[in-house]
């Protein structure tokens, strides 16, 4: 009973998480190729490649985006909600590029004027963002700020590559790059490269040394950082192959950009190999058809429970909504992510629960034909069905955990609610039916066989009242 | 009603070979066409998937149906001639286009044709399934290898609670569920194209659940039975306990397919072929469970020369037992 009540208040509580496929989103994996000059990928390397696609994906601005790590070469991304997956593609798709670029002169201004500008778009739309709710469809007028702020950004974005000269010294010529402190204690990046690439670095830090404008480092045209250059190097540049940034770092911000630098400096292409893009209305409309259908197949279920069985039947059709309401809140509560097979799975394992109950009463009816009295018999119908039941779920149970195991994503979804569902059937066909049952038969006005198993001979041990 | 499945066991195993060899043939046949014992979809064979529905609310050009002629026509202009076509939906507004792996510009490009000729579109019912050669094959290997390994589980958790003969024989039962389902599929991606994706591994896997499931209960009687009369003949304890269950079985089958047919006939597209998948494997299973698995014991305990004993430990009379 409070299990029941607390349920229901963790189902109206906790939202129900729903799927791409049902709520409309792309899907995309992006395998990283390994190249000749870098024939194995590492755990490191796809750490960093995850963080050059984090990048990306927050370009793109999609709320509740998932970047995960798949296997040993590839990463899974889910934009829910995604309004142009063809863009979203092609702005995933591409080798991370690194640039380090000498700032044009007399654009000091512009540059601090330009970066708040984006800054202020940004606030925004991390602001818009953490009000949405989760997993529900974004409203229209929404979706339309949350556009316009993106592409404004991308213009912020745009205008500040502008005031930087182009360059050759990009991502293949840096060899390295990690975070640490200096001997004062201060959070710094290190960053090294290779000999071509240290001899182009120290022309354009000699350059701009002391002018108060910066070195733009650049991942896939978006300004990471622009560290200035002391007046010490103006003869020389920064030479030997290295350098050190520093500046207002803290250990997470100086790890972060290090990650950002060897993203960009690792020279390893990445693939869309795989894109499932539902649209919004279309997931809408599958959730629906096949929620009514499940619902009306569970209706049926019920009746045919109600008028074959009789009152078990309808004590057991209580148990199955306790049931549903059980697995539905386990869901909510466990963060299960619910796809067009994960409501599959939830539909069978209805019929798990049905047939638990189905055993248990047919063992009672046995027992009452054998001229047991009803209380003998209810007790080893329970008793009886009890083997066949774990069984048959156990086996079930080895089938999802197979599924879940070795499958891969809509097949882990259907494995685990019915893996879910089967456990809260034994649990409810176990205790939730069999309190029901009891009460009944402790009630005098319950206490007749027929109402348990119609058919029977009347001249029973059992009163029977007029 | 009473089942005498002993003694009409010819009759049950031949109508249960005659499917299996009959899906066995499908499947052959189909193998020579497509290379696969079951029409591929796109999730093991790759390729793109471009699901369009037209915008039907915004503009009144959807008086007909989508005019497949036209839509060869665009795609031959895209060089795509050898994809496949299908036009869904009640009024005839969704148009379904598979064909080889296309790049994202090649889509875009293909969008921007079809939207022009026959559109336009509704973007935001929109699907698009990309599945490169690499995913089809980590799909196809990784649902194996999940079925594999649950028949394995399976065998090893039934020996452990039953004894290896039941295991062996529920394995037998449900590989017959499983080849039939399959052999339904291979002819109907023969006749109506259908094609298997990830989803019909998904069925077969929860196909092997419920046979199993409905085997085990009939040998958890058969078990019981023998342990009460350990001096019946192991025909007659069959019978009996299959007839015990025989209420139980329909009525369960009843209950599960009911959703199932819900869903298959009025549920999404998605799910409508799963679900028939379910349905055959549910009745083939319900059927292997009666009629094949329980008999297969029978004759298998007879042979052994277990006739009279349930357990080869019990002081039940044990003529030539060896085991």
């Amino acid at each position: 009973m409070a299990l029941t009540i607390a349920a229901v208040v963790i189902i109206t509580q906790l939202p129900t998480r729903l799927g791409l496929d049902l709520r409309g989103g792309s899907q995309l994996t992006i395998q990283v190729l390994p190249t000749e000059a870098h024939p194995t990928i590492t755990e490191r390397d796809l750490e960093t490649v995850k963080s050059v696609v984090e990048g990306r994906v927050n370009g793109l601005g999609v709320s509740e985006a998932v970047v995960q790590v798949v296997g040993n070469n590839q990463l899974l991304v889910q934009l829910p909600g995604v309004s142009d997956p063809q863009q979203a593609e092609r702005v995933l798709g591409g080798t991370a590029q690194l640039e380090f670029r000498a700032q044009r002169a007399g654009t000091e201004q512009q540059l601090q004027i330009e970066n708040q500008i984006l800054q202020g778009h940004l606030g925004e739309l991390a602001a818009l963002q953490a009000a949405l709710p989760q997993g529900l469809a974004i409203e229209p007028e929404t979706q339309t700020r949350i556009d316009r702020l993106q592409a404004d950004i991308a213009g912020s974005e745009a205008a500040i590559a502008d005031l930087f000269e182009p360059s050759t010294l990009g991502g293949d010529q840096l060899t390295d790059a990690i975070a640490g402190t200096d001997s004062a204690g201060r959070w710094v990046v290190s960053i090294r490269f290779n000999n071509e690439g240290g001899n182009e670095f120290a022309e354009i830090t000699r350059a701009i040394a002391g002018t108060g404008r910066g070195i733009g480092i650049f991942l896939d045209n978006r300004l990471l950082s622009a560290p200035q250059v002391n007046v010490q190097y103006a003869e020389t540049g920064i030479t030997g192959g290295g350098a050190e940034i520093s500046g207002s770092f803290n250990a997470q911000s100086a790890n972060e950009l290090a990650i950002q630098l060897r993203g960009g400096a690792l020279p390893l292409p990445v693939e869309v190999v795989e894109n499932r893009t539902v649209g919004p209305t279309l997931g809408r409309d599958s959730i629906q058809r096949s929620l009514y259908a499940g619902l009306a197949g569970l209706v049926l279920v019920l009746v045919f429970m109600a008028v074959y069985y009789r009152l078990p039947g309808l004590l057991a059709n209580i148990a199955l909504i306790v049931y549903a309401l059980l697995t539905w809140a386990a869901f909510n509560l466990l963060g299960v992510t619910l796809t067009l097979p994960g409501i599959a799975g939830f539909i069978l394992s209805i019929g798990m629960a049905v047939d638990a109950n189905v055993l248990i009463f047919e063992r009672t009816r046995e027992e009452l034909r054998s001229d047991k009295t009803l209380y003998r018999s209810v007790e080893s119908g329970f008793f009886r069905a009890f083997s066949s039941i774990l069984d048959g779920n156990v086996t079930t149970l080895i089938s999802c955990l197979a599924l879940f195991y070795f499958g891969a994503g809509l097949v882990r979804g259907f494995a685990l609610t019915l893996g879910i569902g089967v456990l809260i059937s034994m649990f409810t066909a176990l205790t939730c039916t069999r309190t029901l049952m009891f009460l009944a038969i402790s009630l005098p006005q319950f206490r007749r066989p027929s109402l348990f198993c119609p058919g029977l001979d009347p001249a029973r041990p059992n009163p029977v009242r007029p | 009603m009473k089942l005498n499945i002993i003694q009409q066991r010819g009759l049950w195993w031949a109508i249960s070979g005659a499917l299996v060899l009959a899906s066995l043939v499908a499947m052959a046949i189909s193998w020579q066409q497509f290379g696969a014992p079951l029409r591929p979809g796109l999730d093991f064979a790759g390729g793109t998937r471009l699901q369009l529905t037209r915008a039907c609310a915004v503009t009144d050009t959807c008086t007909d149906g989508i005019d497949l002629g036209q839509v060869r026509q665009v795609l031959g202009q895209q060089g795509l001639d050898s994809s496949s076509l299908q036009v869904l939906g009640d009024e005839q507004q969704v148009l379904s286009v598979r064909s080889r792996n296309l790049d994202v510009d090649e889509r875009t490009a293909l969008q921007a044709a079809l939207d022009e000729a026959i559109g336009p579109f509704d973007n935001s019912s929109t699907q698009i399934d990309t599945v490169g050669p690499v995913i089809g094959q980590q799909l196809l290997v990784s649902g194996l290898l999940a079925l594999l390994v649950s028949f394995a589980g399976i065998v090893a958790y039934l020996s452990l609670r039953f004894k290896l003969d039941y295991a062996i024989l529920a394995i037998l039962a449900l590989a017959h569920d499983v080849i039939i389902t399959c052999g339904v599929f291979a002819l109907l991606g023969l006749l109506l194209g259908i094609e298997v994706d990830s989803l019909f591994i998904v069925s077969l896997l929860t196909i092997v659940g419920f046979s199993v499931n409905d085997t085990v209960v009939i040998y958890d009687r058969v078990r019981e039975n023998l342990k009460l009369n350990p001096g019946s003949h192991i025909n007659d304890v069959v019978d009996s306990a299959v007839n015990q269950t025989l209420t139980r079985s329909i009525n369960t089958s009843l209950t599960t397919i009911l959703p199932l047919l819900a869903i298959f006939i009025f549920g999404g597209q998605t799910l409508k072929y799963f679900a028939l998948a379910l349905i055959l494997g549910f009745v083939a299973g319900s059927y292997s469970s009666i009629f094949v698995a329980s008999s297969l014991l029978a004759l298998w305990r007879e042979r052994t020369g277990q006739a009279y004993s349930g357990e080869p430990d019990d002081a039940a009379p044990q003529p030539e037992t060896q085991a």
